[in-house]
């Protein structure tokens, strides 16, 4: 990969949808970048082309669209309507649907090692799927049903190793789950409670929850969300993320910046050891870059909106970013977009 | 960068000085406060006592959202996430995170067309529960602070008004304005019991009882021999109340509910806290008020009202069953009400700010019209279209309910003020 200079962040290029895009993905192949979100429709972004803007191509949910996974010409997306949809890329054809959990559907991961998809819904379940098929392959079912405080609880993150071994999932009270593909055995259960505030006078709502999650090269595992919140409005806590040795339910290291914000995302480029995190809250969008020696950020970008979901496109190198109203795309040039 | 107003919380506790000074305050103030004149006030409304009508206020702080509530849009930008769910009504849907109060909406009068325009929160929050616009001269009494005062029971020894708000956030203690400190609310705040309301360590109840025979006995030559006689009896009310609170620690105390109720209610803190409220309600406190904070989402509003829409339906629903059950609904007025609502465009934080142009509120119990939803906005939520209400309509609704005409008048000084603000009318639809 082409090394790069975080300094030099810039907001190249930004392209509008209507309403909030939650998710994306990338087929690096075409350079065509996909996002979804509020209104249901899956957009494009064709960003190889010189002033891409974003095409409404399908809307197979009628609720929010929660996450994308690319699977070779096929765009998987899953939403609060509870529906796993596969879709042909190239002619927006719905390939098929599955009714995938007994409420929302909150994230998905690809595991390409296994040929299968994990999804995370308001049923409190994890659950895996054929790829290919579409057919459900096994069912995990260790989240806690409400939290502490007897209210409703979510699972927001998943993340797969690459080896397709490991699926962690991350829910709103600060729990994470390692479960072994293979056996189904729940492999170790860590508790990250900065990441959940709740107090019983002063902040009497649950706030965070664990947002992103990320398996390293090494197997460690990366968490993201909200530090401690300060103020009862919601995202009003540092932006945080820590690295995990979940084998011994060790924190090793804590990334956090006093811009108050939530990572919604992480990304993680293991040649240049350099965690992105982005996000949004109380002080503005944010996008912050660390390496894994200091608790600060070595740079933080300003996006023009809240980021929702990114992806690291290596080869340029750029970010392809989806949040609010629509996309972004950050280069590394320093260079701005020439305005007409 | 702070893009969002927040609360600032101020975090009091009940204090026996601070209680006994309040009315002891209101004792002089009846005498001397400056413009006020007792002889004044509207005659005690003895036909209300002798029904034992009673409040309820249900205080939402921070603003609820009307979307994910009482006027939900489904399927539009503006409506969020959440599918709506059919109502005891026909043809009105609610939120699907109600539905035990869907099942009772022939029990609730819904008005969905408030346009109260002041979105921060303290002067709306001073709106809404006074039904007053701010004035420079004058401080009108919070909502419940009149009731109370129109309501109580004569010779109760219980207090009239008792506010409990156990969280921080708006947290407001109910302003008794141009009223007398006499009609100050009991606060509960940092716990569901009074404190400081034991006798002193080493003090048996005889000693105290001998102490209160003395003082009696002292007041009543110090009032036989010097001018001053209604100081006197203001003292004496006092301490007769003081008196009252100190043997009514066991109402205060949920141990003494059996374990079947606490869990009818839930174990969460509104749960706990509107049992209490259902148990001064039917032990005679005319007023009460119960407030449950951290509605401000600014930030995940959704992830917010799944957590609190849930609890405050189950809560209701079972209050207002339990007071059926009890036959107390009937001559209990339940006033549902926040400081405004939230916006209908959903901010780059899934939150959804702070709107006042058109948002909802409910009702149920005495003088209410069950079933009966009033008002409309647009197909997006964003103006009303049928029905406007402004908060001294609310006011007015609710003093109505309970019989008392809001256009009866307190004199203060020189000026008379009525209850609720001249231009406000009742909103007759949802009235018994």
């Amino acid at each position: 990969m082409t090394a790069f200079d975080p300094q030099r962040a810039t907001l190249q290029h930004k392209a509008e949808t209507p309403g909030i895009l939650f998710a994306s993905c990338y087929d690096a192949a075409s350079g065509n970048y996909y996002g979804a979100g509020t209104d249901g429709a899956v957009y494009r972004l064709a960003t190889r082309a010189e002033k891409p803007a974003a095409e409404k191509r399908w809307r197979h949910h009628d609720n929010y669209v929660s996450a994308l996974g690319w699977l070779d010409g096929t765009v998987v997306s899953t939403g609060y309507d509870r529906q796993l949809v596969w879709t042909r890329a190239e002619s927006g054809e719905k390939l098929r649907s599955s009714e995938a959990h007994d409420g929302w559907v909150r994230d998905l991961a690809l595991i390409p090692a296994r040929g299968q998809i994990a999804t995370v819904g308001d049923d409190l379940l994890v659950k895996l799927w054929d790829a290919g098929s579409g057919e459900p392959v096994k069912t995990f079912d260790g989240h806690a049903k409400q939290t502490p405080e007897g209210f409703a609880t979510a699972i927001y993150a998943l993340a797969a190793s690459a080896d397709g071994k490991l699926l962690a999932s991350g829910d709103r009270i600060g729990e994470v789950c390692i479960w072994e593909l293979d056996s189904g055995r729940l492999a170790a259960r860590l508790k990250a409670p900065e990441f959940y505030t709740f107090d019983p006078q002063k902040r009497s709502r649950s706030i965070g929850g664990i947002r992103a999650l990320l398996f390293l090269p090494d197997g460690r595992l990366a968490i993201g969300g909200l530090g401690p919140v300060s103020n009862v409005d919601g995202f009003v806590g540092p932006a945080r993320f820590e690295i995990w040795d979940w084998q011994n339910a060790k924190m090793l290291h804590r990334g956090q910046d006093k811009h108050h914000a939530i990572l919604d995302h992480l990304e993680y480029l293991p040649e240049l050891s350099l965690m992105i995190g982005g996000g949004g809250g109380d002080a503005g969008p944010f996008l912050g870059f660390w390496n894994l020696r200091s608790e600060a950020p070595l740079h933080k970008a300003k996006p023009k909106s809240h980021i929702h979901h990114f992806v690291f496109d290596a080869a340029s190198p750029r970010i392809l970013a989806a949040g609010h109203a629509g996309f972004q795309i950050w280069t590394f040039t320093g260079e701005e977009e020439k305005k007409p | 960068m702070r893009r969002h107003s927040t609360c600032q919380p101020a975090e009091h506790a009940l204090h026996r000085r601070t209680f006994l000074g309040g009315l002891f305050g209101g004792a002089a103030a009846t005498l001397t406060l400056g413009g006020v004149s007792l002889a004044g006030e509207v005659p005690a409304a003895s036909d209300l006592r002798r029904q034992q009508k009673r409040a309820l206020f249900i205080w939402l702080a921070g603003g609820a959202s009307q979307f994910e509530m009482w006027d939900p849009k489904p399927g539009r930008e503006t409506g969020g996430p959440f599918r709506t769910i059919p109502t005891a009504v026909s043809g009105y849907r609610v939120c699907e995170l109600m539905p035990h109060l869907a099942a009772r909406m022939n029990q609730l009068a819904v008005v969905r067309s408030l346009n109260t325009q002041i979105s921060e929160h303290g002067q709306a929050a001073d709106l809404m529960s006074t039904g007053w616009p701010k004035e420079p001269a004058l401080e009108h009494p919070e909502l419940g602070v009149v009731l109370a005062k129109e309501l109580a029971l004569e010779g109760s020894l219980l207090p009239d008004y008792v506010s409990l708000f156990a969280t921080t956030e708006g947290r407001r203690r109910p302003a008794t304005g141009f009223l007398s400190r006499r009609h100050s609310p009991l606060l509960l705040e940092e716990s569901l019991q009074p404190r400081n309301i034991d006798l002193p360590a080493g003090l048996t109840p005889e000693q105290h009882a001998g102490r209160e025979e003395l003082r009696a006995s002292l007041s009543s030559r110090f009032a036989e021999q010097r001018a001053g006689g209604e100081l006197v009896q203001g003292y004496n009310e006092a301490y007769a109340r003081v008196r009252g609170l100190m043997r009514s620690d066991e109402l205060f105390d949920l141990a003494r509910e059996p374990a079947a109720a606490k869990d009818r209610y839930g174990r969460t803190p509104f749960g706990q806290h509107c049992l209490l409220a259902r148990r001064l309600l039917e032990a005679g406190v005319p007023m009460v008020k119960v407030a449950r904070g951290f509605w401000d989402s600014h930030h995940d509003n959704f992830e917010s009202h799944r957590e609190l829409v849930p609890d405050f339906d189950r809560v209701l629903s079972v209050l207002l069953d339990d007071l059926h059950e009890r036959g107390l609904l009937d001559s209990t007025l339940v006033i549902v009400l926040s400081e405004f609502g939230r916006t209908p465009k959903i901010n780059e934080d899934v939150g959804r700010d702070h709107y006042a142009d058109a948002w909802s509120c409910a009702f149920a119990g005495c003088g209410i019209r069950g079933g009966t939803v009033y008002g409309q906005t647009d197909e997006d939520g964003v103006k009303v279209v049928e029905g406007e209400a402004t908060a001294g309509d609310v006011a007015a609704t609710i003093f109505r309910a309970v019989g008392i005409d809001p256009a009866r008048h307190y004199q203060v000084g020189p000026r008379p003020v009525p209850l609720a603000k001249e231009d406000a009318k009742p909103i007759k639809a949802i009235l018994a």
